[in-house]
């Protein structure tokens, strides 16, 4: 209880504070957040942008497409490599050590070869949501306890039964949990690229409200994008935990 | 106790195996011949590393023998055959994913008997195994002696004529282990099995087998086969076990001093 | 499998893919105003060398910066957050909500609040590796062994000395993984901001790139950012296993 009582309080001094701030600030840059809600209430009715929702279904088309591309190519080069004995060795270490590399600087490439329409960002997209899949794939068979394997062998299973009873569903928590963080890769991926250049989106809009100083309205849209996302992940989160409690 | 002259169900002749690593090559089992009659209770006693896993493995077709030759209920054992030899591990190996009543449904599953079926022999078994009213729990909400029992049961539903038993009771405390082997050997009344039971204790050879094979040090070889004349039920502080108890330390003491100072 | 096969089974792949690529845009089938050749690229590369080597300095002298002051806030936040309990419970929450904030909708605010310049590169950059290197050594904290801590306890030492001699020790390779982690993430919010604010560095050496449509000079650059990122995290592995042999 006091530990609710504790949270509140932090939340309810930081808001304050950063209300009484803004307020004695320049106010073309500094909004405090009762200003926040006006704001939003003007976007989502569309009187800000009357085009708002053809920017969002541009942006859900995306990750769409992007997180299908990432989900389908990442689970088979997964499989590709993680189910003969020795691809997965070799190809492994060069997978985790692209990780190193700091995402974003192939989106320029990218905006190159595929311009500024919403290809590059789909690209960028699947591209950061591509990694995760494939190495919570590859994590996943290595991590197969072998004695089940031995245990479907001795009860008369062949390999493709051993495959379909006993690999998938033991990798099965440990892939979702790919899953979800490749969602999440992937929407970020996308609004990063639709903010870094694009023409058309809900990130492009972000840019456009503040390169016009709309400073109001750009915390109004961050604020959107911010609960579009979280209700991703919360809806991620729900299909991973009933994965876990089947898997065991 | 006399027996009909049946065929032998398990026989072993000259079996060899060895392990090749990177490093070197470890003689697991050499020359290894062993017979098991129809519905015997056989005990293979040994210390440890000496080879009474592969033993069993290579019986259950798991593995293949480098020399010599495995002939089970009539036919050379090349390859695991479920409808001959069930196999029971000291790991219970319980699909996490599956219910207990799902996991012992597994071999039949395989075996493509029918849901219906399948359900229905898989809820008869689980009552003699006293889990009657756990059908639908999962393996990390059974404690390890029930994880075994469904282990065991998923073994059972096979209703293969051999049972291979590799230290089913090993990861068991002391208590469990006692009840444990008593209640297998109600089973094994029951359904008159074959089984070979690996264990290194003398306790649990002695309290349930008919028959105690003892195995030497790594490489593996039978150093005796001691038939056990206690009379049923089992006394374990009677003469004649004690005595029994008494020879077969007598006989393994050397081979585990062999064991611990190899290093393993 | 050896490690000397697998090595050569990498350097395998990666030099046929490159032999690919190379007869692709030989034979002419991608387009060469949007992909380089590797023979193109690699003269790039000694072309840019002079000018890539200054922004590569710009883009990490910025990106250092950060990272001292995300991995000095982390620490310091992250050790008091896993040692006093109360607060652990009342903050984490807001913490690992902030973390779940994609970094890139405070970036336009940064840039208004900041200008263009050094300022906000650094600012994002330290907003960026902040959060990684907090939760880890949060979580790395939470999870030390009450065990030796007890035993420190019974011997009469004060909390001082647990804290150096028992905690400390015990939480380096969280630490230590969360300043690996952290730097990546520094670089990354560093570029970010260089392309979004056409900030003099490597990031806006891409984008510019992009624009002009000069794909050998970009893969070229990209390919040398790549390198230094690469080459700064096996620095700081190399650096943790020296560090945390005795695990």
């Amino acid at each position: 209880m006091r530990v609710l009582l504790g949270r509140a309080a932090v939340l309810l001094v930081a808001l304050g504070a950063w209300e009484l701030w803004a307020r004695s600030q320049n106010p073309l840059l500094y909004i405090p957040p009762s200003k926040i809600g006006p704001a939003l209430v003007r976007v989502v009715r569309l009187e800000a942008y009357p085009a708002l929702p053809e920017h969002l279904g541009l942006t859900v088309v995306e990750v769409g497409v992007a997180y299908a591309l990432a989900i389908g190519l990442g689970l088979g080069l997964g499989f590709l490599l993680g189910l003969p004995r020795h691809l997965g060795e070799i190809y492994e270490p060069i997978l985790s050590g692209l990780y190193a590399i700091p995402s974003v600087v192939w989106y320029p490439s990218l905006m190159l070869f595929f311009g500024l329409g919403p290809a590059s960002k789909i690209a960028f997209g699947f591209l950061l949501g591509f990694f995760p899949v494939v190495l919570a794939v590859l994590v996943g068979i290595r991590s197969v306890d072998r004695h089940l394997l031995i245990v479907a062998r001795a009860f008369g299973a062949g390999p493709g039964t051993s495959f379909v009873k006993v690999i998938l569903p033991a990798m099965t928590a440990t892939v979702v949990a790919g899953l979800r963080a490749g969602l999440a890769l992937t929407v970020v991926g996308v609004i990063v690229g639709e903010v870094l250049g694009a023409r058309a989106g809900l990130g492009y809009l972000i840019n456009y409200a503040y390169g016009f100083l709309r400073t109001a309205e750009y915390a109004a849209l961050a604020v959107l994008v911010l609960v579009l996302v979280m209700a991703v992940d919360g809806l991620a989160a729900l299909v991973e935990a009933r994965a876990q409690r089947w898997a065991g | 106790m006399s027996r009909p002259a049946e065929p032998p169900h398990i026989e072993v002749r000259g079996l060899t195996k060895r392990w090749v690593t990177r490093d070197a090559t470890i003689a697991a089992l050499e020359g290894i011949s062993l017979t098991v009659a129809p519905r015997e209770f056989v005990t293979v006693l040994g210390p440890s590393g000496c080879g009474k896993s592969t033993l069993l493995s290579i019986i259950g077709g798991l593995v293949p023998p480098d020399a010599g030759e495995v002939r089970v209920a009539g036919a050379t054992a090349d390859g695991p055959d479920p409808r001959k030899v069930a196999m029971v591990f000291q790991d219970p190996g319980l699909f996490p994913w599956r219910t207990a009543l799902e996991n012992v449904e597994f071999g039949l599953e395989l075996q493509g008997v029918p849901a219906a079926r399948r359900r229905e022999v898989a809820k008869g078994l689980l009552e003699p195994v006293g889990l009657r009213g756990f059908e639908t729990r999962y393996p990390r909400e059974l404690s390890g002696g029930m994880k075994q029992r469904v282990a065991i049961a998923r073994a059972l539903a096979l209703d293969s004529p051999i049972l291979l038993m590799d230290e089913p009771f090993g990861a068991l405390d002391e208590q469990t282990r006692l009840l444990m082997g008593e209640w297998l050997l109600g089973i094994w009344a029951r359904t008159r099995k074959t089984v070979v039971f690996v264990t290194h204790s003398l306790q649990e050879a002695i309290m349930l087998s008919q028959r105690i094979v003892v195995m030497t040090a790594r490489p593996g070889r039978i150093k005796a086969s001691l038939e056990v004349t206690v009379p049923w039920p089992r006394d374990l502080t009677g003469a004649e076990a004690t005595a029994l108890r008494a020879r077969l330390w007598e006989l393994i003491r050397e081979e585990s001093l062999r064991a611990l100072e190899a290093g393993r | 499998m050896s490690r000397a096969t697998r090595r050569l089974a990498q350097v395998g792949s990666l030099a046929a893919l490159v032999a690919a690529w190379e007869a692709l845009v030989r034979l002419g089938w991608v387009d060469p105003l949007f992909v380089a050749s590797p023979l193109a690229v690699a003269r790039a590369v000694g072309a840019l060398a002079p000018e890539a080597a200054r922004l590569l300095g710009e883009t990490l002298g910025k990106t250092l910066v950060a990272y001292v002051l995300s991995v000095s806030l982390g620490v310091g936040v992250g050790l008091a957050l896993g040692t006093v309990r109360h607060l652990y419970d009342v903050v984490n929450p807001f913490l690992v909500a902030l973390y779940a904030i994609p970094k890139i909708l405070v970036l336009p605010w940064i840039l208004l609040a900041f200008g263009l310049g050094t300022a906000p590169a650094v600012v994002y950059g330290t907003l960026h590796g902040f959060f990684p290197v907090c939760l880890l050594v949060v979580g790395g904290v939470r999870d030390v062994d009450r065990t030796p801590i007890l035993v420190a306890r019974s011997m009469g030492a004060t909390p001082a000395q647990i804290y150096r001699k028992v905690l400390l020790p015990a939480v380096l390779p969280a630490v230590l993984a969360g300043m690996r982690l952290g730097i990546i993430f520094c670089l990354l919010g560093v570029l970010v901001v260089e392309m979004f604010g056409g900030i003099r560095g490597m990031g806006f050496l891409l984008s510019s790139l992009a624009n002009a449509f000069r794909p050998a000079e970009l893969f070229a650059a990209t390919a040398l950012v790549s390198l230094l990122s690469v080459g700064v995290v096996l620095l700081l592995e190399h650096v943790n296993r020296r560090l945390g042999h005795w695990r």
